[in-house]
């Protein structure tokens, strides 16, 4: 419990190679979802067959936990023949997840786009590609930057699940320096610290992300 | 009970000579910005018991802003406003010119007596059209529920609605919902009714059984204050109509004075535009 | 997938934990709801110094991952020698973590109710306590109630982190059950399942009521 400096001055350095490893997975994360869940949400939007795959994928990934995701990856893939690292089980659970809540958070987007934008655009006599890119996607963009940004804060709580599969990001390394030290306090102290930078950072950029897209609104 | 008091107090004030009657609603000096933008300015007026007082002029005159401060929906910087001689929002000292706003109590208590309806007729969508009549009789003045919703019930055939008794809001046209308003505010027994610019918001051919509504309350009596577009029912129901523009009282006067031979320019020119679209 | 025999034997045992997954569930979401009914009331009506400090604990949980405040409250425990089931611990960390998502959810509901609803009740008289008791509160209760009942469901998810500071619920029985039998697709999938159905049930009621509320606003 005393503030130690020696001590917070080697753990630093070992929080910060966790924290590395979270936002190299985080954003990879966010990167893939953000072309995935497009994907996902297009296909969602046909109908027939397709719709319904893309549809039932996005429940199952919503009503089941994170946690199971991982570990029917790690242990289960791996059981199968085709073992994964703890990193690569953890970032294909995450976008397994996050796919389904990004091409939620789509569907959103376009539906708020109200319908007379649609009309008011074919009115003027656009045809589709014209009114979708100059019309539509700029307001979509705008729509759903927002929300992303919520979803990026919580994929980054969300690689704090990975410590269960041994993967050395903020939170196992936490784990372990509270094992092997006395200093509990000061360990989640900077875990803290470090988590709250990191989601604080990730909500700025969301914010200048809104700003400069603004005039689309 | 309540009514054969408010029967004996209306006979007592048409018998009383005109001078002694206390005017029913007086505005001294109204003054309101937002901000750096003076909507009021130094409005007065004075509403006489059972007079029927119209509020015309363009938008962003203030003509909402200043029935919103009767009821101090808006808070106000300067100037004092009583409803039947009782002050309301704010208590000005007579000599020192300083005022102090009334506490939350008070006020609402002064709520209890002037009734308004809205132009977005704001029904609560979760009550049904008995219980919204009700609800502030029942739970702020305290009247026995069988007795409110008697007295609902009443309203409500005033107003043409009986068969609307138990429907929701929602299911109700806009017409029909304004005309619950009206209930919904005469059930507390004001002393002072404020209209809002209730009919523009409804489709034209439901503006006129709303209307009659309101001609039916000016003929029982009932002291009004009318902020409308509708030209030609100020003609039909109003005492007197004043015009504000800017923030200030351009003119007033009894409805063919004002409407056809208007004194100043203003008037006429906002007339005129009105006549070219519309003949009143 | 070959062999469902593993998952069929202990589909028992599951069930089981199961249970517990949603007694602990159950036990979390009354004092968030609450809670979180509490600090959105404070958070809207509040003076500064309440809403300072309610602005924080929301930062605060928002971001840092509910994994790292597990682990911390169970470190912790023994040392301040505060005689809690670890059951208790848990639901409590929980619940505390849902109070500030539910304050927001409701907060949102009071907000977005119009000025006219104020307006109407302050002109018949009311004072703001019995506006808040019989038009606003009801009006934020009905449209709260959608993205609450995502939270719920959300909860019930995250009673699966308490299996990582060893507490029995359904993800630790299941990962019981594949160190027994090395099954862990099977089982991971069967526990899956299950969450799968408690949480798709909750879902559904959710968007029953979405429903509802549309059609009543």
């Amino acid at each position: 419990m005393p503030f130690d400096p020696h001590f917070i001055a080697r753990l630093i350095p070992a929080l910060l190679e966790g924290a590395k490893v979270t936002v190299e997975l985080a954003a990879l994360t966010m990167a893939i979802c953000l072309v995935w869940g497009l994907l996902v949400a297009l296909a969602h939007s046909t109908r027939g067959l397709l719709g319904s795959i893309a549809g039932g994928y996005i429940q199952l990934v919503r009503n089941t936990p994170l946690l199971i995701q991982l570990y029917v990856v790690y242990f289960g893939f791996s059981m199968a023949g085709f073992g994964l690292s703890g990193f690569a089980s953890g970032l294909l659970a995450l976008c397994a997840q996050n796919g389904g809540y990004v091409a939620e958070i789509y569907r959103g987007g376009l539906q708020s786009v109200s319908i007379r934008q649609f009309e008011a655009g074919r009115a003027l006599g656009m045809r589709r590609r014209t009114l979708y890119t100059t019309v539509i996607l700029p307001q979509v963009i705008a729509r759903v930057i927002p929300p992303l940004t919520n979803q990026s804060i919580s994929i980054i709580k969300d690689t704090s699940q990975v410590a269960a599969i041994a993967v050395m990001e903020i939170m196992k390394i936490t784990e372990v320096w509270v094992e092997t030290s006395a200093n509990t306090y000061d360990v989640f102290l900077g875990a803290a610290l470090i988590y709250l930078a990191l989601t604080s950072i990730a909500g700025l950029v969301g914010k200048l992300a809104e700003r400069s897209l603004a005039f689309a609104q | 009970m309540e009514d054969t008091l408010n029967d004996a107090s209306s006979l007592a004030i048409e018998l009383a000579p005109a001078r002694q009657r206390r005017p029913m609603l007086e505005i001294a000096g109204l003054c309101k910005s937002f901000g750096a933008l003076e909507v009021l300015r130094d409005v007065s007026v004075v509403v006489s018991p059972g007079e029927v007082v119209v509020v015309i002029g363009p938008s962003g005159s203030g003509k909402t802003t200043l029935l919103r401060c009767i009821n101090l929906l808006e808070e106000y910087e300067r100037g004092t406003i009583a409803v039947d001689g009782e002050p309301i929002g704010y208590r000005t000292d007579g000599r020192s010119g300083r005022r102090a706003r009334m506490s939350e109590r008070e006020i609402a208590r002064a709520r209890e007596r002037i009734g308004m309806v809205f132009q977005s007729f704001n029904l609560f969508p979760h009550m049904n059209v008995l219980q919204n009549i009700v609800a502030a009789p029942v739970r702020v003045r305290r009247i026995e529920r069988r007795q409110a919703e008697a007295r609902a019930r009443e309203l409500l055939a005033m107003v043409g609605l009986s068969d609307k008794v138990a429907e929701y809001p929602i299911r109700l046209s806009g017409g029909q919902q304004q005309r619950v308003a009206i209930a919904r505010a005469l059930a507390m027994d004001p002393k002072i009714m404020l209209f809002d610019e209730v009919t523009s918001a409804l489709d034209p051919e439901l503006v006129g059984e709303v209307l009659a509504a309101m001609q039916q309350l000016a003929g029982d009596g009932m002291t009004m204050v009318v902020v409308t577009h509708e030209m030609s029912f100020a003609r039909d129901i109003a005492d007197r109509i004043l015009f504000i523009d800017g923030g200030v009282i351009v003119e007033e006067g009894k409805p063919d004075q004002l409407l056809f031979a208007p004194q100043t320019e203003r008037v006429g020119a906002f007339l005129k535009r009105y006549n070219d679209r519309y003949r009143i | 997938m070959k062999e469902l025999g593993p998952l069929i034997h202990s589909f028992w045992y599951l069930l089981r934990g199961a249970g517990m997954t949603v007694l602990m569930a159950t036990s979390a979401v009354v004092p968030a709801t609450l809670l979180g009914v509490l600090l959105a009331l404070l958070h809207v009506f509040g003076g500064w110094l309440l809403r300072s400090a309610i602005l924080g604990y929301l930062f605060l949980i928002r971001g840092i991952p509910l994994l790292v405040l597990l682990t911390f409250v169970y470190y912790l425990m023994p040392l301040t020698g505060i005689d809690l089931p670890p059951f208790w611990g848990v639901v409590l960390v929980i619940s505390l973590y849902y109070a500030a998502f539910v304050s927001e959810v409701f907060r949102a509901g009071i907000l977005s109710l119009p000025q006219a609803q104020w307006d109407a009740a302050r002109s018949l008289g009311m004072t703001r306590r019995l506006m808040l008791q019989i038009v606003v509160l009801p009006q934020a209760l009905r449209l709260s109630a959608p993205p609450y009942v995502s939270l719920c469901v959300s909860l019930v998810k995250a009673t699966s982190l308490v299996s990582i500071v060893g507490l029995w619920e359904l993800t630790m029985a299941s990962r019981e059950v594949v160190e027994r039998t090395l099954a862990p697709f099977q089982i991971f999938i069967g526990a899956a399942a299950i969450y799968f159905c408690i949480c798709y049930t909750l879902a559904l009621y959710g968007r029953h009521l979405e429903r509802r509320v549309l059609l009543g606003h």
